[in-house]
């Protein structure tokens, strides 16, 4: 019962909060509405019995990565980036691919492949030894492969930063 | 579905948190004035003297003057983000204090009910901390937009820099102790270093002791404090990001700064030094344990103000090179010998 | 061309020492003791208006006073050489004769006022009085809210000092804020002191 309802809060203020994210005008707004968006999706994980990925939500996405999104959109100049909205020209482009991205969706939502198995299984609280276990034994290379990604494209950002190459 | 023990659990937790808030807000008028006296001393001075007994109602006198402070909003201003962010600077501050252990269960005379002097042990208790302060950035950041004001958005995104900067250094100090404790859980991180000052982290040599000066670095510069508070800076940036606020709102930074000052102070006494166990381990002679942790939080704010009347500024730059070219690369040499010796 | 010299003065490379003493954090330290041993030393305020007051030494220059003799007889002959020695002219003098004995001599001051807003404290008024009737006394709580208050008449220079001749001075005392009628005091308890480093 009150699962539910915490549940039917947090979706509604995530999904209000991501229309707020495109529709509003002012960058800044924008990112705030971001922002309050991942909250509800992490308060939504700790529905979900997992607290771990509630937390590292918070702390990555919005306590790291949004800081340094808002760090660039600051130093914007807000008038100008409101005004330079989609060019005209290309909103066909747009409407062209939102029924079909639409209807993927839905077909994904929909179609069989798309269950709650396992969420039975979720009951009990995850527990961070588990999740540490599981990815260096089971998904270890998966986690190397990524990490070495991460750092292919670290070391391309930092070459990509700096103006003067000699 | 709902019986008498849920209803009551519930209800120890709604008093538990209404009580720590009331402490957390009532704690910033002792502190603004220990903060002057401490001040005042260190200088030779005497500081407030003239509000009541050695001035200790100074501190309701500024909130009177505070309260009845004209609210403005500057021109131009963003008015919903001005208005909000001392509020989304002020709300993840207290939120610390969900996870931060002050001590152990202790049973309520008269009945036989146990009560545990945490308001929540969660199993990631380390990692909720370290994200819900790295939170309180946006108020800042925020604040010091919306403001209207070079100054002030100079502050905020300094601000957002140092922060993120040294939430990476905090983030690998916790993760040591947490490599010594074998637990995120703080109540299991305090519980791992109980039986005497010997066995507390800081003294887990050698790495103890570094760990717990890089923890301590960086939550001066989480803190903006003396000697990292560039954001504030009152040479280049007349008040840094809260120069346009006034009254309540002004008092609601304050409010945010102090109560993250006993935040830091608390986790520091959780992670270092044992949390509410008793230095003398088994030759104890009946303090509460309670008692020893508000002592122990109390030492480490009084070391904040010390430091912040001792110390000069940093320059930006030279902030940023002890943040990543200073502490980082210590703290990944100590999870190498951390790790070493927990094998 | 006059060339510039500029030295180069090269910084000595950091010893093994330098290093040592960084990583202890010794300066640091160092200052941080010098802190504490501040915060725990006592305060030089002198809590002025509200408990304590500093009495000058008797070399003090004051507020003027005119003093008597053991027989109570004005000092003053009003010679007017103090009004000719005033650089700022803020002495008037007006003699007039007495023998009643009011003054030591038949000759006495009918007027004599100070204008204490242009008086700079020199005391060459009482180097060049030959009776030592003018004296520049230890009042210094001399602020008035009128420009007239501030001339003082010869009734007034005659009452006698709050801090006697020969009292040593260069103490705090113990002293009281007062409020009247005429305005705000500070009335000094000249023998309790209080002891400051």
């Amino acid at each position: 019962m009150a699962e539910k309802f915490f549940f039917l809060m947090f979706a509604v203020v995530a999904v209000g909060s991501a229309l707020a994210v495109i529709s509003l005008k002012n960058p800044v707004h924008s990112a705030l509405s971001l922002i309050a968006c991942l909250l509800q999706v992490a308060a939504i994980f700790v529905l979900l019995r997992s607290p771990f990925l509630a937390v590292v939500q918070v702390f990555i996405y919005v306590g790291a990565v949004m800081v340094l999104f808002l760090f660039v959109v600051l130093v914007l100049n807000i008038k100008k980036a409101q005004l330079e909205t989609f060019p005209k020209g290309r909103r066909w482009f747009a409407y062209a691919i939102v029924p079909v991205v639409g209807i993927e969706f839905l077909a994904v939502i929909f179609g069989k492949s798309f269950t709650a198995t396992g969420y039975e299984a979720a009951v009990e609280e995850v527990k961070v030894a588990t999740l540490g276990r599981a990815l260096f034994t089971e998904y270890l290379f998966p986690f190397e492969v990524v990490s070495i990604l991460l750092l292919a494209a670290m070391v391309g950002a930092i070459i990509m930063a700096k103006k003067r190459w000699d | 579905m709902v019986d008498t023990a849920f209803i009551v659990e519930v209800i120890i937790i709604w008093i538990k948190v209404v009580v720590v808030a009331l402490v957390l807000f009532s704690m910033p008028l002792a502190l603004t004035w220990i903060e002057r006296k401490v001040a005042g001393h260190i200088q030779v001075r005497l500081g407030p003297f003239r509000v009541g007994p050695h001035g200790i109602l100074q501190a309701f006198a500024d909130m009177v003057k505070m309260l009845f402070k004209e609210d403005v909003i500057p021109d131009r201003a963003d008015r919903l983000l001005f208005k909000i962010a001392p509020l989304l600077m002020m709300v993840p501050v207290f939120a610390i204090f969900v996870a931060i252990p002050f001590g152990d269960k202790v049973t309520l005379p008269f009945t036989d009910r146990e009560l545990t002097l945490y308001i929540s042990d969660m199993n990631v208790g380390i990692i909720y901390v370290l994200a819900v302060s790295g939170l309180a950035v946006y108020g800042v950041i925020f604040g010091g937009w919306a403001s209207n004001s070079k100054y002030a958005l100079l502050g905020g995104l300094r601000s957002s820099a140092q922060m993120i900067s040294y939430e990476v250094v905090m983030t690998f100090a916790a993760v040591g102790v947490v490599m010594l404790a074998n637990s995120l859980s703080l109540v299991d991180i305090v519980r791992s270093q109980s039986g005497g000052f010997w066995h507390w982290n800081i003294l887990y040599l050698p790495v103890g002791p570094v760990w717990f000066f890089i923890f301590f670095i960086a939550g001066l510069a989480e803190l903006n404090r003396i000697p990292f508070d560039l954001p504030e800076d009152e040479g280049t940036l007349a008040a840094g990001y809260h120069v346009e606020y006034s009254g309540m709102r002004f008092a609601f930074f304050m409010l945010g700064e102090y109560v993250a000052m006993v935040s830091i102070s608390a986790l520091a006494v959780v992670l270092f030094f044992g949390g509410w166990d008793d230095p003398l381990g088994p030759f104890a002679f009946g303090i509460p344990p309670i008692l020893w942790f508000v002592a122990k939080v109390m030492v480490f704010i009084y070391i904040f103000m010390w430091i912040r009347f001792t110390l000069p500024r940093y320059r930006y730059d030279q902030l940023m090179t002890i943040g990543w070219k200073v502490l980082i690369p210590i703290s990944m040499a100590n999870v190498l010998v951390t790790g070493f010796m927990r094998i | 061309m006059n060339e510039k010299k500029v030295k180069i003065v090269k910084r000595d490379t950091p010893g093994a020492l330098d290093l040592a003493k960084k990583t202890v954090f010794l300066d640091f330290i160092k200052g941080l003791s010098i802190t504490l041993r501040y915060n725990l030393s006592r305060s030089i305020t002198i809590r002025y208006p509200d408990e304590e007051k500093w009495i000058p030494y008797p070399r003090f220059r004051g507020a003027h006073t005119l003093n008597r003799d053991e027989e109570g007889r004005e000092l003053c002959v009003a010679c007017e050489l103090c009004v000719k020695a005033c650089p700022t002219n803020c002495i008037t003098v007006v003699p007039m004769e007495d023998d009643t004995g009011k003054g030591i001599a038949d000759r006495v001051a009918k007027v004599w006022e100070v204008d204490l807003a242009r008086c700079f404290f020199c005391g060459y008024c009482e180097d060049a009085c030959p009776t030592t009737a003018v004296r520049l006394g230890r009042d210094y709580e001399l602020a008035c809210f009128e420009l007239d208050k501030a001339r003082k008449t010869k009734e007034e220079l005659l009452k006698p000092q709050s801090v006697p001749e020969d009292f040593e001075g260069g103490i705090i005392v113990q002293a009281k804020l007062q409020r009247t009628k005429s305005g705000i005091k500070v009335k000094p308890n000249l023998w309790k002191k209080k002891e400051k480093k």
